[in-house]
Protein backbone atom coordinates (compact mmCIF):
# COMPACT_ATOMS: atom_id res chain seq x y z
CA UNK A 1 0.00 0.00 0.00
CA UNK A 2 1.12 3.54 -1.02
CA UNK A 3 -0.17 6.89 0.59
CA UNK A 4 0.83 10.01 -0.77
CA UNK A 5 0.59 12.71 1.74
CA UNK A 6 0.93 16.46 0.55
CA UNK A 7 0.51 19.43 1.87
CA UNK A 8 1.64 23.43 2.32
CA UNK A 9 3.98 24.36 4.83
CA UNK A 10 2.62 23.55 7.93
CA UNK A 11 -0.18 22.18 7.22
CA UNK A 12 -0.27 19.58 9.18
CA UNK A 13 0.84 16.95 6.46
CA UNK A 14 3.35 15.75 9.01
CA UNK A 15 1.24 15.07 11.66
CA UNK A 16 -1.68 13.33 9.71
CA UNK A 17 1.19 10.86 7.99
CA UNK A 18 2.41 10.27 11.73
CA UNK A 19 -1.30 9.24 12.83
CA UNK A 20 -1.41 6.95 9.56
CA UNK A 21 1.60 5.59 10.55
CA UNK A 22 0.17 5.20 14.44
CA UNK A 23 -2.76 3.12 12.88
CA UNK A 24 -0.39 0.63 10.76
CA UNK A 25 1.34 -3.03 11.49
CA UNK A 26 4.65 -2.77 13.61
CA UNK A 27 7.30 -2.33 12.61
CA UNK A 28 7.65 1.20 11.87
CA UNK A 29 10.93 2.81 10.07
CA UNK A 30 11.19 6.87 9.73
CA UNK A 31 13.04 7.66 6.75
CA UNK A 32 14.47 10.72 7.85
CA UNK A 33 15.75 13.24 4.45
CA UNK A 34 17.16 16.49 6.67
CA UNK A 35 21.20 16.78 6.22
CA UNK A 36 22.81 17.76 9.18
CA UNK A 37 25.29 20.40 8.81
CA UNK A 38 25.83 21.93 12.37
CA UNK A 39 24.97 21.38 16.10
CA UNK A 40 21.65 23.02 16.06
CA UNK A 41 20.59 20.32 13.36
CA UNK A 42 22.44 17.53 15.47
CA UNK A 43 20.10 18.84 18.28
CA UNK A 44 17.16 19.01 16.73
CA UNK A 45 17.11 15.79 15.28
CA UNK A 46 18.01 14.01 18.30
CA UNK A 47 15.21 15.69 19.99
CA UNK A 48 12.80 14.07 17.34
CA UNK A 49 14.38 10.90 17.41
CA UNK A 50 13.54 10.58 20.64
CA UNK A 51 10.11 11.70 20.23
CA UNK A 52 9.92 9.21 17.39
CA UNK A 53 11.29 6.41 19.54
CA UNK A 54 8.34 6.51 22.18
CA UNK A 55 6.06 5.65 19.36
CA UNK A 56 7.77 2.71 18.25
CA UNK A 57 9.79 4.17 14.84
CA UNK A 58 13.33 3.56 14.18
CA UNK A 59 15.02 6.20 12.40
CA UNK A 60 17.20 5.70 9.33
CA UNK A 61 18.73 8.44 7.91
CA UNK A 62 18.70 8.90 4.17
CA UNK A 63 19.30 12.57 3.14
CA UNK A 64 20.75 11.02 -0.21
CA UNK A 65 20.87 7.72 -2.31
CA UNK A 66 17.59 6.16 -1.93
CA UNK A 67 17.92 4.07 -4.62
CA UNK A 68 21.08 2.40 -2.30
CA UNK A 69 18.85 2.06 0.64
CA UNK A 70 18.83 -1.30 2.33
CA UNK A 71 15.87 -1.45 4.90
CA UNK A 72 16.62 -3.36 7.66
CA UNK A 73 12.86 -4.13 8.36
CA UNK A 74 9.61 -4.60 6.60
CA UNK A 75 6.24 -3.38 8.04
CA UNK A 76 5.48 0.74 7.52
CA UNK A 77 7.76 3.44 6.48
CA UNK A 78 7.20 6.60 6.76
CA UNK A 79 9.23 8.77 4.60
CA UNK A 80 9.80 12.64 5.15
CA UNK A 81 10.30 14.49 2.77
CA UNK A 82 10.04 14.33 -0.95
CA UNK A 83 11.13 18.10 -0.96
CA UNK A 84 13.87 18.15 1.27
CA UNK A 85 15.45 14.71 -0.43
CA UNK A 86 14.79 16.21 -3.81
CA UNK A 87 17.00 19.45 -2.83
CA UNK A 88 19.72 16.82 -1.53
CA UNK A 89 20.02 15.42 -4.82
CA UNK A 90 19.85 18.41 -6.74
CA UNK A 91 22.49 20.69 -5.00
CA UNK A 92 24.70 18.28 -3.38
CA UNK A 93 27.64 17.22 -4.82
CA UNK A 94 27.23 13.96 -4.68
CA UNK A 95 23.68 14.09 -5.35
CA UNK A 96 22.32 13.04 -8.99
CA UNK A 97 21.61 16.34 -10.32
CA UNK A 98 19.81 16.74 -13.45
CA UNK A 99 18.95 13.00 -13.01
CA UNK A 100 17.13 13.80 -9.73
CA UNK A 101 13.63 13.11 -10.54
CA UNK A 102 14.21 9.78 -11.95
CA UNK A 103 16.69 8.64 -8.78
CA UNK A 104 14.22 9.55 -6.32
CA UNK A 105 11.51 7.77 -8.45
CA UNK A 106 13.50 4.40 -8.83
CA UNK A 107 14.32 5.06 -5.19
CA UNK A 108 10.80 5.06 -4.54
CA UNK A 109 10.29 1.87 -6.15
CA UNK A 110 12.84 -0.18 -4.49
CA UNK A 111 11.86 0.90 -1.36
CA UNK A 112 8.33 0.53 -1.83
CA UNK A 113 9.25 -3.16 -2.78
CA UNK A 114 10.98 -3.61 0.95
CA UNK A 115 8.13 -2.88 2.74
CA UNK A 116 4.45 -3.37 3.25
CA UNK A 117 3.36 -0.14 3.57
CA UNK A 118 4.97 3.08 2.32
CA UNK A 119 3.90 6.62 3.25
CA UNK A 120 4.98 9.74 1.37
CA UNK A 121 5.22 13.07 2.74
CA UNK A 122 5.66 15.63 0.11
CA UNK A 123 5.15 19.40 -0.14
CA UNK A 124 2.67 21.68 -2.23
CA UNK A 125 5.02 24.24 -2.74
CA UNK A 126 3.21 25.29 -6.52
CA UNK A 127 0.50 27.64 -6.10
CA UNK A 128 2.64 30.86 -5.79
CA UNK A 129 3.59 31.31 -9.40
CA UNK A 130 4.56 30.85 -12.39
CA UNK A 131 7.66 32.71 -13.70
CA UNK A 132 10.96 31.25 -11.73
CA UNK A 133 14.36 31.24 -13.63
CA UNK A 134 17.28 28.86 -12.73
CA UNK A 135 17.87 26.76 -9.48
CA UNK A 136 14.35 27.42 -8.43
CA UNK A 137 12.60 26.35 -11.87
CA UNK A 138 14.59 23.41 -12.02
CA UNK A 139 13.73 22.40 -8.35
CA UNK A 140 10.15 22.66 -8.75
CA UNK A 141 9.77 20.69 -12.09
CA UNK A 142 11.67 17.77 -10.07
CA UNK A 143 9.31 17.91 -7.21
CA UNK A 144 6.50 18.64 -9.63
CA UNK A 145 7.64 15.31 -11.41
CA UNK A 146 8.07 13.10 -8.35
CA UNK A 147 4.55 14.14 -6.70
CA UNK A 148 2.96 13.70 -10.02
CA UNK A 149 4.73 10.48 -10.79
CA UNK A 150 4.09 9.41 -6.94
CA UNK A 151 0.29 9.78 -7.08
CA UNK A 152 -0.41 8.29 -10.42
CA UNK A 153 1.56 5.65 -8.31
CA UNK A 154 -0.14 5.58 -5.54
CA UNK A 155 -3.28 3.70 -4.10
CA UNK A 156 -4.17 7.33 -1.96
CA UNK A 157 -3.57 9.95 -2.15
CA UNK A 158 -4.22 12.96 0.48
CA UNK A 159 -4.24 16.67 0.76
CA UNK A 160 -3.89 18.08 4.14
CA UNK A 161 -5.11 21.72 4.03
CA UNK A 162 -5.63 23.47 7.90
CA UNK A 163 -4.66 20.02 9.31
CA UNK A 164 -7.89 18.16 7.22
CA UNK A 165 -7.14 15.59 5.17
CA UNK A 166 -9.08 15.62 2.08
CA UNK A 167 -8.91 12.37 -0.31
CA UNK A 168 -7.89 12.93 -4.19
CA UNK A 169 -7.19 9.09 -4.73
CA UNK A 170 -8.53 5.80 -2.53
CA UNK A 171 -9.94 5.92 0.56
CA UNK A 172 -13.15 6.90 1.79
CA UNK A 173 -14.95 10.22 0.83
CA UNK A 174 -15.50 11.75 4.19
CA UNK B 1 -15.35 25.96 -23.06
CA UNK B 2 -13.73 23.86 -20.51
CA UNK B 3 -11.40 25.89 -17.78
CA UNK B 4 -8.39 23.91 -16.28
CA UNK B 5 -6.95 25.01 -13.23
CA UNK B 6 -4.19 24.25 -10.58
CA UNK B 7 -0.54 24.87 -9.73
CA UNK B 8 2.39 24.88 -11.57
CA UNK B 9 3.49 21.62 -13.25
CA UNK B 10 0.65 19.75 -12.07
CA UNK B 11 -0.45 18.12 -15.05
CA UNK B 12 -2.85 20.43 -16.85
CA UNK B 13 -2.11 20.20 -20.10
CA UNK B 14 -1.35 16.64 -19.92
CA UNK B 15 -4.76 15.94 -19.02
CA UNK B 16 -6.13 18.69 -21.53
CA UNK B 17 -4.39 16.88 -24.60
CA UNK B 18 -7.33 14.09 -24.26
CA UNK B 19 -10.01 16.49 -25.40
CA UNK B 20 -8.90 18.09 -28.55
CA UNK B 21 -10.35 20.91 -30.08
CA UNK B 22 -9.03 24.59 -29.46
CA UNK B 23 -6.82 24.62 -26.55
CA UNK B 24 -4.82 27.72 -25.34
CA UNK B 25 -2.51 27.83 -22.40
CA UNK B 26 -0.61 29.90 -19.85
CA UNK B 27 -3.78 32.49 -19.79
CA UNK B 28 -2.79 34.03 -16.66
CA UNK B 29 0.24 35.20 -18.48
CA UNK B 30 -2.60 37.71 -20.65
CA UNK B 31 -4.42 39.42 -17.74
CA UNK B 32 -1.90 42.08 -16.68
CA UNK B 33 -1.48 43.44 -20.15
CA UNK B 34 -5.58 43.16 -20.71
CA UNK B 35 -7.37 46.68 -20.95
CA UNK B 36 -10.51 44.77 -20.26
CA UNK B 37 -10.96 41.48 -18.06
CA UNK B 38 -14.18 40.80 -19.33
CA UNK B 39 -13.66 41.54 -22.87
CA UNK B 40 -10.49 39.32 -22.63
CA UNK B 41 -12.31 36.48 -20.84
CA UNK B 42 -15.41 36.43 -23.48
CA UNK B 43 -12.69 36.23 -26.27
CA UNK B 44 -10.69 33.34 -24.15
CA UNK B 45 -14.69 31.44 -24.15
CA UNK B 46 -14.89 30.89 -27.81
CA UNK B 47 -11.41 28.41 -27.12
CA UNK B 48 -12.79 24.67 -26.44
CA UNK B 49 -10.41 24.43 -23.80
CA UNK B 50 -8.85 27.30 -21.30
CA UNK B 51 -5.66 26.78 -19.10
CA UNK B 52 -4.60 29.24 -16.54
CA UNK B 53 -2.09 28.03 -13.87
CA UNK B 54 -3.15 29.20 -10.44
CA UNK B 55 -0.43 31.96 -9.15
CA UNK B 56 -1.77 33.32 -6.30
CA UNK B 57 -1.17 30.84 -3.79
CA UNK B 58 2.08 32.31 -2.62
CA UNK B 59 3.41 35.99 -0.59
CA UNK B 60 2.21 38.86 -1.98
CA UNK B 61 4.82 39.94 -4.30
CA UNK B 62 7.03 43.08 -2.86
CA UNK B 63 6.86 44.67 -6.94
CA UNK B 64 4.02 46.53 -7.43
CA UNK B 65 3.19 45.36 -11.15
CA UNK B 66 4.02 41.73 -10.13
CA UNK B 67 1.08 42.36 -7.26
CA UNK B 68 -1.07 43.71 -10.50
CA UNK B 69 -0.54 41.25 -12.33
CA UNK B 70 -1.09 38.39 -9.69
CA UNK B 71 -4.47 39.81 -9.04
CA UNK B 72 -5.73 40.55 -12.53
CA UNK B 73 -4.67 36.69 -13.18
CA UNK B 74 -6.68 35.52 -10.24
CA UNK B 75 -9.75 37.64 -11.96
CA UNK B 76 -9.21 36.33 -15.10
CA UNK B 77 -10.07 32.82 -13.44
CA UNK B 78 -12.93 34.08 -11.58
CA UNK B 79 -14.28 35.40 -15.03
CA UNK B 80 -13.25 32.25 -17.05
CA UNK B 81 -14.75 29.90 -14.15
CA UNK B 82 -18.17 31.62 -14.61
CA UNK B 83 -18.07 31.07 -18.50
CA UNK B 84 -17.28 27.70 -18.66
CA UNK B 85 -19.15 24.68 -18.61
CA UNK B 86 -16.93 22.78 -16.93
CA UNK B 87 -13.99 23.74 -14.41
CA UNK B 88 -11.40 21.30 -13.53
CA UNK B 89 -8.96 21.56 -10.99
CA UNK B 90 -5.74 19.30 -11.62
CA UNK B 91 -3.63 18.69 -8.88
CA UNK B 92 -0.53 16.29 -8.74
CA UNK B 93 -1.64 15.24 -11.57
CA UNK B 94 -5.35 14.44 -10.21
CA UNK B 95 -8.45 16.24 -11.89
CA UNK B 96 -11.26 17.13 -9.42
CA UNK B 97 -14.63 18.76 -11.35
CA UNK B 98 -15.51 22.08 -9.44
CA UNK B 99 -18.23 22.86 -11.92
CA UNK B 100 -20.29 21.06 -14.23
CA UNK B 101 -19.62 17.66 -16.22
CA UNK B 102 -16.40 17.15 -18.07
CA UNK B 103 -17.12 17.03 -22.08
CA UNK B 104 -17.09 13.60 -23.92
CA UNK B 105 -13.12 12.60 -25.02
Amino acid sequence: MLTLVIGGAASGKSAYAESLCLQSPLPRTYLATMQVWDAECAARVARHRAMRAQKQFATVECPLHLDRLTLPQRGTVLLEDLGNLTANELYAPDGAGDNTAEAILDGLEKLAAQCDNLILVTNEVFSGGADYAGDTALYLRALAKINNAAAARADRVVRVVCGIPCDYKGGKKT
Amino acid sequence: MLFITGPLYSGKRTFAARFGGRQIFDVQTLAAAAPDLEKLADELAAYDVVIATEIGGGIVPMDAGERTAREAAGRLACLLAARADCVVELFCGLPTVLKGELPKC
